[in-house]
């Protein structure tokens, strides 16, 4: 019995182990005088990816982008998260609806 | 810029207008009246302000995600109530006027909600300046009228039917509308990281390119993915089946009952 549970158990360490391993990526992007920083994001391919956003500006803004299926106010001076992929290699571009002729940017994805 | 504002307030009414044409219909042919559409938009312009007034602490809900959480939620609503709507139309009769309306007046006030609300967000960045927020407003109220003029058409095109053809018409937009809210839920839930991510089934960009006018309206109104996951066909498919066998057996009970529509 005991031998079971000290298996159990370093199956679970096992398991643990790899999740906290394979822990999501994180990259940031601000969001400043409707200007995207980085306007350009290398990330890895074929695996998820979490978007810190930040809206350094006062006034509210949309992340937008087709390619990504992926839309999310941000209200000025808040940061928040948005997950995207996996993606395949290729260029995904994004950009701000509420500020579309200066906000825009793209994920590169390698 | 100002063509940016038309297109954006444009892409957010479009969707409730359409809903709203469609359902006016609906309330026409079952001699309702359209007194409840005045009750839905004042509760959902209510809801819009009280979703903009708090988008921050509902962003900052489920470590981060809870706008998307929330909106999914008000897309179920809006689901559930068009499901409920498309079934009570088969068997309608004057006891369940009150039940009628009430369905019609959740599915366009959370549909005003979740739409209006984002677009006093994205106002609420022009309350600094008077002039930009007056062409804004211009832009907006441009944006606007032909989001409604759509709703009109669509309303006096279904007027303008045979009745069975109405039936079959306003059945299929409805349906589509509905599987279009658990289409972007489902989209919602992956953004949000509740439901798992895949690549993408299929590309329709070279067909109808999702960033097209054509594709945009498209996309407002009835969910239209160009790169949708395996959840998001899922999901989609299986919200128009159970529409389909709602409507069915909805249709089925009814053919003994004296009902509005299926009476011609």
């Amino acid at each position: 019995m005991m031998r079971y549970w000290s298996s159990a158990l370093c199956a679970l360490f096992v398991l643990v182990a790899g999740s906290v391993q394979a822990e999501t990526p994180v990259f940031n992007i601000a969001i400043r005088d409707h200007l995207f920083y980085p306007a350009e994001l290398q990330v890895p391919a074929n695996q998820k990816i979490k978007l810190l956003i930040t809206n350094e500006d006062s006034t509210p803004e949309e992340f937008e982008s087709y390619e990504l299926n992926r839309e999310k106010v941000i209200l000025g001076g808040r940061r928040t998260v948005v997950f995207v992929g996996p993606l395949k290699p290729g260029v995904y571009p994004f950009f701000g609806e509420f500020n579309m002729s200066t906000a825009q940017g793209q994920l590169i994805a390698k | 810029m100002l063509l940016d504002i038309v297109v954006i307030v444009l892409r957010e009414t479009l969707e409730a207008s359409i809903l709203v044409g469609v359902l006016l219909f609906v309330s026409r042919s079952a001699d309702m009246g359209f007194s409840w559409l005045w009750k839905a938009v004042l509760i959902g312009a209510l809801g819009a302000l009280l979703y903009a007034l708090n988008l921050g602490v509902i962003s900052e809900l489920f470590d981060d995600v809870g706008q998307e959480v929330v909106n999914a939620l008000m897309q179920y609503i809006v689901y559930a109530a068009l499901v409920l709507i498309i079934g009570v139309q088969f068997v309608y009769s004057a006891p369940l006027a009150s039940t009628f309306k009430t369905l019609m007046i959740v599915a366009v006030a959370v549909a005003i909600t979740r739409e209006v609300g984002e677009l006093f967000v994205f106002y609420s960045g022009f309350l600094s300046s008077e002039d930009r927020l007056l062409s804004a407003a211009t832009s907006g109220f441009i944006g606007l009228a032909v989001g409604m003029s759509a709703g009109a058409i669509v309303y006096y095109s279904l007027v303008g039917q045979a009745h069975r053809r109405s039936l079959v018409l306003h059945t299929t937009v409805l349906s589509l509308v509905a599987g279009g809210m658990v289409m972007q839920a489902t989209q919602l839930l992956i953004q949000a990281d509740w439901l798992t991510a895949n690549q993408p089934l299929w590309d329709t960009n070279r067909l109808l390119p999702e960033a097209s006018v054509a594709g945009q309206i498209i996309y407002a109104v009835f969910g239209y993915e160009a790169t949708p996951s395996k959840q998001e066909v899922t999901a989609y498919t299986l919200s128009i089946l159970l529409i389909l066998v709602v409507a069915l057996i909805a249709n089925w009970r009814s053919t003994n009952n004296n009902v509005f529509i299926a009476k011609s």
